[in-house]
């Protein structure tokens, strides 16, 4: 507001004073103009009379002369008058309609208007910077999750589009360089109701500005940022607390996972699926010879897999990067279906058309087709509009950039402790997701479950009674039962156990330092605060926190135990007890210990 | 030399000297204080004020409420005159006069705050 405000004022400067001056002149020359009252008497006009009619004879309005008949003199000084202040106005208005246009009066109005915008939001927001396929996708998928967007867009033109994409919530938008901190401050990354910030940009250096200026400005802000470059990678790994996310290694391990450990990726497509849909089938790719058609950012993070994975390769790039001239298993500059068959496509299981354009990437596939028909293909699809196309091509797996960022970035935002879990199955191999999938499978069949956290707060009533083990420890497998009846088990999976270190480490105390309880065996070698797929007799502290996967509507069940105390009471003694403080005189102390069972 | 300078010092002071030319005399005296000197003085504030836009220094902002406030105190001793001259529809006596004059003593203040403000500025320049 101060900058616009500023602004007018200091480009206003010119016209007002003109106007003044002009005013000034007429007013003042009508008062010394010799005029005559009716009675024939030598007048002159005053000032209050001289600015009245200067007023609107300058504004063309024209109420004739009054307070009496002009003379011939005031006439000819009104005539003058009348030019002078036409032309006045003239350029004070055309001064106004300038500065209305003026681009840098309209950046300024604009990023004002921007700044009042997010200082009020009250509700959940992300800040995404950069506004390109990722970015799109991501701020469309956030919508529909009900929390509001800030784009902060250097480019004006990639800008322009928001206003007539169909959100639901309007985006609020910034055309300007999010690696500034001023800007970054500007899009309320340091506000309360900040969820997150996205570095999204398609410059790694930029990302990597945007997430060290965030860090720094606001700790307590969640920064994802999409990085390809190792350097930077390894730069931000060390700066840590920002999630990273490198779209070609993350697909890359997908498929290494495929190939390496199919039930750890099985694992993760089941529990990040559409809840309820049907769970999605395993890739099933095959060992063997791999044709890599691209050898960029995407083709280089395949190969890297592929070669951990203990898979034979080969890769044809037209025009490579030169430090990978000469490579071992690159063939350079060759005729596309020179390039396959020199890579030994007759007996490839598999090609990867990589590239960044789609035309050629079909094209490949096409001749790949041709000269091996029954090879499985990936593809890389680059324009959002070339869907279709890409899909009419018939591969296996399609690594689509912008998907696979919403995918994360959703993962991380709405359910960051799935991932803590999923990356334990990852580090943990096939002996954890074996267990897991065991355990999905014989409690929900062939769907997809919901998967919720459980917060045991004690700021919360129910909570906050449970906790206080007056009538020893909250056990896990009570938080399994139905509240509102307590024969009847609910339908989920408790994966993950998260502990806050103090918390582990304070409990731990209070207990007179005696060693772990067996539960926590499995805790420390899997880390000291996480466990994976927790026994149900696991005594629960404040602070904890349970990844869930469960059925419909288990959460909600599961909410009520937060906000009263009475259905965990029900849970654990098999009796509800009286609320009120009359109805608690009034039942007996033998009634209730009758009514209480022994818990098992 | 610089004439933005100039000209801004100029208007600052004239508004000042104007100010106090009109004001000076006795109180209670219309024929001491001639309504041209008003409208003058009421002219050379507007002026002053609207060449103290824009400026986001600190010295900036109480140049401008310093001329905001003359022009406040000019602009209710004009209008206060033409409700006496031209509503009520009787001459300026002692009591009226000397309601303008006083007001015009107000904004004759606010002026000699900016024009000290204006020195001041000036000296911590050529230290």
């Amino acid at each position: 507001m101060g900058d616009v405000l500023y602004l007018i004022l200091r480009r206003l400067r010119a016209p007002l004073i003109t106007l003044i001056v002009v005013y000034a002149i007429s007013v003042v020359g009508l008062t010394l103009a010799p005029g005559i009252d009716p009675q024939g008497q030598p007048w002159r006009m005053g000032f209050f009379h001289a600015f009245y009619v200067m007023s609107y004879t300058a504004t063309t309005i024209g109420f004739g002369e009054i307070p009496y008949a002009f003379t011939d003199a005031q006439r000819l000084w009104v005539t003058f008058s009348i030019y002078l202040s036409v032309i006045g106005w003239a350029y004070a208005l055309g001064s106004v309609f300038a500065l209305s246009q003026d681009p840098t009066f309209r950046a300024a109005a604009s990023r004002g208007l921007f700044v009042r915008r997010v200082a009020r939001l009250r509700q959940p927001y992300c800040v995404i910077c950069g506004y390109g396929r990722s970015g799109r996708a991501i701020a469309l998928a956030l919508d529909a999750l009900d929390v509001r967007i800030v784009i902060v867009e250097q480019d004006a033109q990639r800008a322009a589009p928001i206003e007539i994409e169909e959100f639901r919530a309007p985006p609020l938008v910034l055309v300007a360089d999010a690696r500034r901190p001023e800007v970054l401050r500007e899009a309320g990354i340091a506000k309360p109701e900040c969820r997150a910030v996205l570095a999204l940009t398609g410059d790694d250096e930029a990302n990597q500005s945007i997430a060290i200026g965030t860090r720094v400005l606001d700790p307590a802000t969640m920064v994802i940022a999409r990085v390809a470059d190792p350097v930077v990678h390894d730069n931000l790994a060390d700066f840590g607390g920002v999630h990273l996310i490198n779209p070609f290694e993350t697909f890359a391990a997908n498929i290494g996972l495929d190939l390496v450990a199919p039930e750890v990726l099985q694992l993760e497509e089941w529990l990040t699926g559409v809840p309820g849909s049907l769970r999605p089938e395993t890739l099933k790719l095959p060992q063997g010879h791999w044709v890599l058609a691209g050898y960029g950012r995407f083709g280089r993070a395949m190969a890297q897999m592929l070669r951990s994975a203990g898979q034979s390769w080969q890769a044809v790039d037209p025009n490579i990067a030169p430090e990978d001239e000469g490579a071992e298993g690159v063939a350079i500059g060759k005729s596309a279906e020179q390039g396959l068959r020199e890579c030994d496509i007759g007996r490839a299981v598999a090609l990867v058309a990589g590239t960044d354009s789609d035309s050629v990437n079909l094209a490949t596939v096409t001749m790949a087709r041709r000269l091996n028909p029954g090879i499985r293909i990936i593809v890389r699809q680059n324009k959002a509009y070339n869907r279709a196309l890409i899909e009419a091509a018939g591969a296996t797996v399609a690594f689509v950039q912008s998907d696979l960022m919403t995918h994360e970035v959703l993962q991380a935002l709405t359910t960051p402790l799935l991932n803590r879990f999923l990356g334990q199955a990852r580090r943990d191999g096939a002996g954890l997701a074996r267990r897991a999938l065991a355990r999905l499978d014989e409690v929900f069949g062939k769907r997809v479950p919901w998967v919720w956290r459980f917060d045991c707060d004690p700021a919360q009533p129910g909570m906050r009674h449970a906790l206080s083990q007056a009538d020893g420890p909250l056990l896990l497998r009570e938080l399994l039962v139905d509240p509102r009846d307590p024969q009847v088990p609910m339908l989920a999976v408790p994966l993950l156990l998260w502990r806050a270190p103090t918390a582990a480490a304070s409990a731990h105390a209070a207990r007179g330092g005696a060693p772990l309880t067996d539960v926590f065996a499995s805790a420390t070698s899997a880390g000291a605060d996480e466990v994976v797929l927790p026994d149900p007799d696991t005594p629960l502290w404040a602070g904890d926190r349970i990844l869930f996967a469960g059925g419909e509507g288990v959460e909600a069940l599961q909410r009520r135990f937060l906000l009263d105390p009475s259905p965990i009471e029900l849970v654990r003694t098999g009796y509800e007890p009286p609320r009120s403080w009359l109805f608690r005189r009034f039942s007996s102390p033998t009634a209730r210990s009758a009514a209480a069972r022994p818990r098992p | 030399m610089n004439l933005e300078k100039v000209i801004f010092g100029f208007f600052t002071i004239l508004a000042c000297t104007l100010n106090f030319g009109f004001f000076v005399g006795d109180i209670d005296r219309p024929e001491l204080h001639h309504p041209t000197e008003l409208f003058a003085t009421i002219v050379v504030n507007l002026i002053a004020l609207v060449l103290k836009f824009g400026d986001r220094t600190h010295i900036g902002a109480t140049h401008l409420a310093t001329s905001l406030a003359a022009c406040l105190q000019l602009g209710a001793a004009g209008l206060f005159w033409v409700w006496e001259l031209h509503v009520r529809g009787i001459a300026l006596d002692a009591g009226s006069t000397s309601t303008i004059v006083s007001l015009s003593g107000g904004a004759l203040v606010a002026n000699l705050i900016s024009v000290t403000l204006l020195i001041g500025e000036t000296l911590r320049q050529s230290r």
